[in-house]
């Protein structure tokens, strides 16, 4: 077997973030390292099953956005445009004096612009095919994302999106790396978002059994890690982070908040939508991650968890960072507070964790009463866990057992 | 069946298609007001709708102007009404 190859480091010199803790990476970090959960009953979502999900509060498309958004983006855009704008500042960048052409956008998507496929279906079946909008393909398809973030930051460089599931986000990242090492890029905005709490999609989620059934008390459905778990709460939101190589961002002075260090990629071949019980091939990318970092796994101080709440990912990934990691990270999982963003999550979760090792702050696990006692890891509860850490893992995983790790370390 | 005022128009273009008020002159065409093909076919998506006749996709381009687009639509309702 060959040793997988050395990646340069790579800087966070930007992150932008929209989640249900907030507009913003200091209301959406407040928030969760707060640790209360921002789960509760949404009126979309009336009258089904599961109707509870984790929705950004107070977004105004026309004013965050700008004019016309409404007509021509869907949510999923309109989250992805307003975080990229927060990302792109953050990094002291400006889109109309950099050189578009070395420029990349890769975006991590899961579902795409369901709601408006749900409304444009209601449409062609209560007024026939002459009523359905010319705007429905453009506002739907997954990769009008990235498409859309291009023409907002006049970016032309590599353009894509990547389709992991849970792990879309994670996967985006670890390929804007990849456009950084080979030099393809010299500014990536890579991230993830979704805006998929339709009740279409929110009962898909439900009828597979992925989703916390606690609807009558939302705050408490997810609680990852926790012994009385039994689900993810479904979310939206999009994490933005511009990322360059370390040494292109200490010649131009920028900010960094953190750097990547390694990425690992894998596939568990082994089932649809549960993970490998052994957790094989979501320990293979997180030792691929360490070993591109230069890493050993004693050095990891510090563990976003995919942590989704649900019973088997909870236990899997549990035991999986137990035998690789040992005793000594602290873990925490921020889905706690916000839910599960599904192709965002990933790339939130790694907005969290270099904010972690930028401030040297450990979010704590929402909800955690009672650890599992099949779980023996040290999971931050109740109050964030305040001390320098060096090197910090994220952890990724998505349905079709595709797995993405992403290894942090601090500026 | 009805005919498309300047007017109803106008309302149009505001309310449903954001397009700023100051721009709007009989003579600016649907190009000037950044209404591209795409929100030309849901333009006359409505415009059906309020005259209750059918238009074709092509009838109107980007490069009328509004007051051509009125008389564009009343000779099509006027078409259709003597059929």
């Amino acid at each position: 077997m060959t040793a997988p190859g050395s990646q340069p480091e790579i800087a966070v010199t930007g992150i932008g973030l929209v989640t249900s803790a907030g507009i913003g990476v200091q209301a959406s970090w407040q928030g969760v390292c707060a640790g209360i959960s921002t789960a509760r009953r949404d009126p979309n979502l009336a009258g089904l099953p599961v109707d509870i999900s984790c929705t950004v509060p107070g977004f105004d498309p026309g004013r965050h956005v700008g004019r016309r958004s409404s007509l021509i983006h869907d949510r999923f855009v309109q989250l992805a445009v307003t975080a990229a704008r927060e990302a792109v500042a953050d990094a002291g960048l400006d889109p109309h004096t950099w050189d578009g052409a070395r420029v990349g956008i890769v975006i991590g998507c899961g579902v795409g612009g369901v709601a408006t496929g749900e409304a444009q279906l209601r449409t062609s079946l209560e007024s026939g095919p002459r009523a359905v909008s010319a705007l429905l393909i453009p506002m739907m398809v997954p990769n009008m994302v990235a498409g859309h973030l291009g023409i907002e930051l006049r970016a032309t460089g590599p353009n894509l999106v990547t389709a992991t599931a849970c792990a879309s986000g994670a996967t985006a990242i670890g390929t804007a790396m990849q456009l950084l090492g080979d030099r393809s890029c010299d500014v990536v905005v890579a991230g993830g978002s979704e805006a998929a709490v339709t009740p279409l999609i929110t009962t898909g989620f439900a009828q597979m059994g992925a989703l916390s059934t606690k609807t009558d008390d939302p705050a408490a459905a997810s609680r990852p890690f926790d012994a009385a778990r039994d689900g993810f709460v479904i979310a939206e939101g999009s994490g933005i982070l511009v990322l360059e190589r370390a040494s292109d961002a200490r010649a131009r002075r920028a900010g960094i908040r953190a750097t990547i260090a390694g990425f690992g990629a894998s596939a568990d071949a082994h089932h649809m939508t549960t993970p490998d019980p052994d957790g094989k091939g979501a320990r293979q990318a997180l030792l691929t991650a360490l070993a591109r970092a230069g890493v050993a796994p004693d050095e990891v101080e510090h563990v976003n968890a995919h942590g989704t709440s649900t019973p088997l990912n909870d236990a899997a990934e549990g035991r999986m960072l137990r035998a690789v990691l040992g005793d000594r990270a602290a873990v925490t999982s921020t889905k706690g507070v916000v839910g599960h963003a599904l192709g965002a999550a990933g790339a939130i979760e790694a907005a969290f964790t270099a904010l972690a090792l930028q401030t040297g702050t450990i979010p704590p696990t929402a909800n955690l009463e009672a650890l599992d006692p099949g779980i023996d890891l040290d999971v931050v509860a109740k109050e964030p866990r305040r001390r320098p850490i060096e090197v910090a893992v994220s952890n990724s995983f998505g349905f079709g057992g595709q797995n993405a790790v992403l290894v942090l370390t601090r500026a | 069946m009805s005919d498309l005022t300047y007017e109803t128009l106008v309302a149009l273009l505001v309310e449903k298609f954001e397009v700023l008020p100051e721009l709007i002159r009989p003579g600016v065409t649907f190009a000037d007001l950044e209404v591209d093909s795409l929100f030309l076919v849901e333009l006359l998506l409505v415009v059906e709708r309020e005259v209750q006749a059918a238009i074709p996709d092509d009838a109107i381009n980007a490069q009328d102007t509004l007051e051509r687009a009125v008389d564009i639509v009343r000779e099509h309702v006027a078409t259709a009404g003597t059929r």
